[in-house]
């Protein structure tokens, strides 16, 4: 494997992994986030802050790099969650602009310069960089994806999935919306965290610039065209949005407008998303799988 | 004398200058069957809606019990044991129809969040919420997803939904309404026997001979406010019940 593709893949699933945690709040809760980018930059910055300044290593930072993400979630999801649909939107991206702000303006996280010297992750006496570390953020992903397995076999889920289809009967069946929203957002953002954390790591270097906006919103066309609420969708709609750039680079000063198409045609035509049911990709597989089984 | 299960004191409800519920009072005892009637507009649906908290009360009070509910939120009131079904039904509609049933029968768990981890879909849980759908006819379509039911189907469904939750008293929102003609003989012996269980039925319901049939005792709201309270051949003969549901004009031909 050529450093280049050892780069693009170690991106995609660090990636996968905050995508995996907006799923949780978009897919199984429902709740919209268009501000996902900066609970991934609250963990890259509270990593950083921790090796750099304090000295930590990336294992004895992890669990506080995860909390705080999972904390600022909770203040910030409190407020938010007590507004629906379009509002929340409109909210996750006032909270993205904050958040970046904050980055880029207080001095204490390096200002406009960022944060540079972050140590690359230890393993033992082994210093991950190239494939060491991609498998190292494969392990983690498949952690994630593990406990979205078990998370949606579990009453939790179930409660999340109800207030999502209808949250006035949900709330006759003895579901405090407001509790299981704010579980499926500290679940998510705690995941973005952790994505965050790998990120900081692996560029050693971050600036407010890489957890703005239009980072959320690729985090979001990543779900959509993968299948919200599914396991795998995340996945899949982060290799493919991952990869394409790349086979495109000529285009890539058009990017944004390739994805906001891209949006649009998968909320037009196949709103579950690739994985979604009913959709023409899973109609595609599904004799595939039936004839492979066979 | 009886102590009421649940006690409704001088309730209101404005939206603007509009009183949907204007000053209603009436207590429900423990095991009857209550009908609530009223032309459209009454204030019957925004009633329900007062004591299973989704709105809270513009001034009066509930009471369940010996506890005050007006200003409770909803899922508080459904951990009470009082379950409801809405006139305009609420499937969850990405869920199968076996899921719908297994939301409420978490409703033991949603309180303590030590609990919510395990999964749903363990035998025991499937089976007792299987026998719930066989008691509403729905077992054949367990597997099926509730948005795509005919309406009919997800009035029962509503009402499975009701029953896991409702285990002192049943809130039934026009649940008879869309059903055939042997639909609503079945609903009715399901309302008989589960009444036989000890539950206490509130229910909404346009069809006189339904109500009539079924109900112990009924409630006429009229505009808002209560007009007539009595055994059903009192309230058949009220001559307020007949105006308002036939208009001044109509006692004339119903005498």
């Amino acid at each position: 494997m050529s450093s280049y593709a050892v780069t693009i893949a170690t991106i995609i699933v660090i990636q996968a992994i905050a995508v995996c945690g907006l799923n949780v709040i978009v897919g199984y809760a429902g709740q919209i986030s268009l501000g996902h980018a900066a609970f991934f930059g609250i963990g890259a910055y509270s990593a950083a802050v921790l090796t750099t300044k304090l000295g930590l290593s990336f294992w004895t930072a992890l669990p506080l790099v995860i909390g705080i993400s999972a904390l600022i979630g909770l203040l910030l999801g409190l407020p938010s969650l007590r507004v629906r649909e379009d509002f929340l939107a409109i909210t996750t991206i006032g909270i993205n602009f904050i958040v970046e702000a904050v980055f880029r303006y207080v001095p204490f996280f390096g200002g406009a310069l960022g944060i540079g010297g972050i140590p690359r992750i230890m393993f033992f006496d082994i210093r991950l960089k190239g494939i060491p570390f991609l498998l190292l953020c494969v392990g983690f992903l498949i952690l994630v994806l593990l406990i979205c397995w078990w998370l949606t076999r579990s009453w939790a889920s179930l409660a999340c999935y109800a207030i999502r289809d209808e949250e006035a009967a949900a709330s006759t069946m003895g579901i405090s919306p407001v509790r299981f929203k704010l579980l499926a957002f500290v679940i998510g953002t705690a995941m973005a965290g952790l994505g965050g954390s790998l990120y900081a790591h692996y560029m050693q270097f971050i600036s407010a610039g890489d957890f703005s906006f239009p980072v959320s919103v690729g985090f979001l066309s990543m779900l959509v065209l993968g299948g919200m609420g599914t396991l795998w969708g995340p996945v899949v709609g982060t290799l493919i949005l991952g990869i394409l750039p790349e086979l495109f680079r000529p285009l890539v000063d058009y990017r944004i407008f390739f994805y906001t198409l891209l949006l649009l045609l998968m909320i037009r035509f196949q709103p579950g998303g690739l994985l979604g049911e009913e959709s023409f990709a899973r109609k595609i597989i599904k004799p595939l799988m039936r004839g492979f089984k066979k | 004398m009886m102590q009421p299960l649940l006690s409704v004191k001088g309730v209101s409800r404005y939206f603007g200058g509009l009183r949907a519920v204007d000053g209603v009072s009436f207590d429900v005892f423990p095991g009857e069957i209550l009908g609530i009637l009223g032309p459209n507009g009454a204030g019957k649906t925004v009633l329900f809606n007062l004591i299973s908290g989704i709105y809270e009360p513009t001034s009066g009070e509930i009471w369940f019990r010996s506890e005050r509910i007006d200003s409770i939120l909803p899922h508080l009131i459904a951990q009470k044991g009082i379950g409801r079904t809405f006139q305009i039904v609420k499937p969850f509609a990405s869920l199968t129809v076996l899921q719908n049933v297994l939301v409420a029968r978490g409703i033991t768990r949603y309180s303590h969040l030590s609990k919510v981890w395990g999964p749903w879909g363990s035998k025991g849980e499937i089976r007792k919420a299987m026998e719930v759908l066989e008691k509403v006819g729905l077992s054949d379509l367990a597997e099926r997803k509730a948005g795509l039911l005919p309406l009919g189907n997800l009035r029962r469904l509503e009402i499975a939904r009701a029953l896991v939750v409702g285990h002192t008293i049943l809130l039934l929102d026009e649940s008879f309404s869309g059903l055939r003609h042997d639909e609503i003989s079945r609903l009715e012996d399901l309302i008989r026997s589960i009444r036989k269980d000890g539950l206490t039925v509130i229910l909404i319901e346009h069809n006189m001979r339904v109500s009539m049939g079924l109900c112990d005792r009924i409630i006429v709201l009229d505009h808002g406010q209560k007009i007539a309270e009595g055994p059903p051949l009192e309230i058949q003969q009220d001559k307020r019940v007949i105006e308002a549901y036939l208009g001044g004009k109509g006692i004339a031909y119903a005498s």
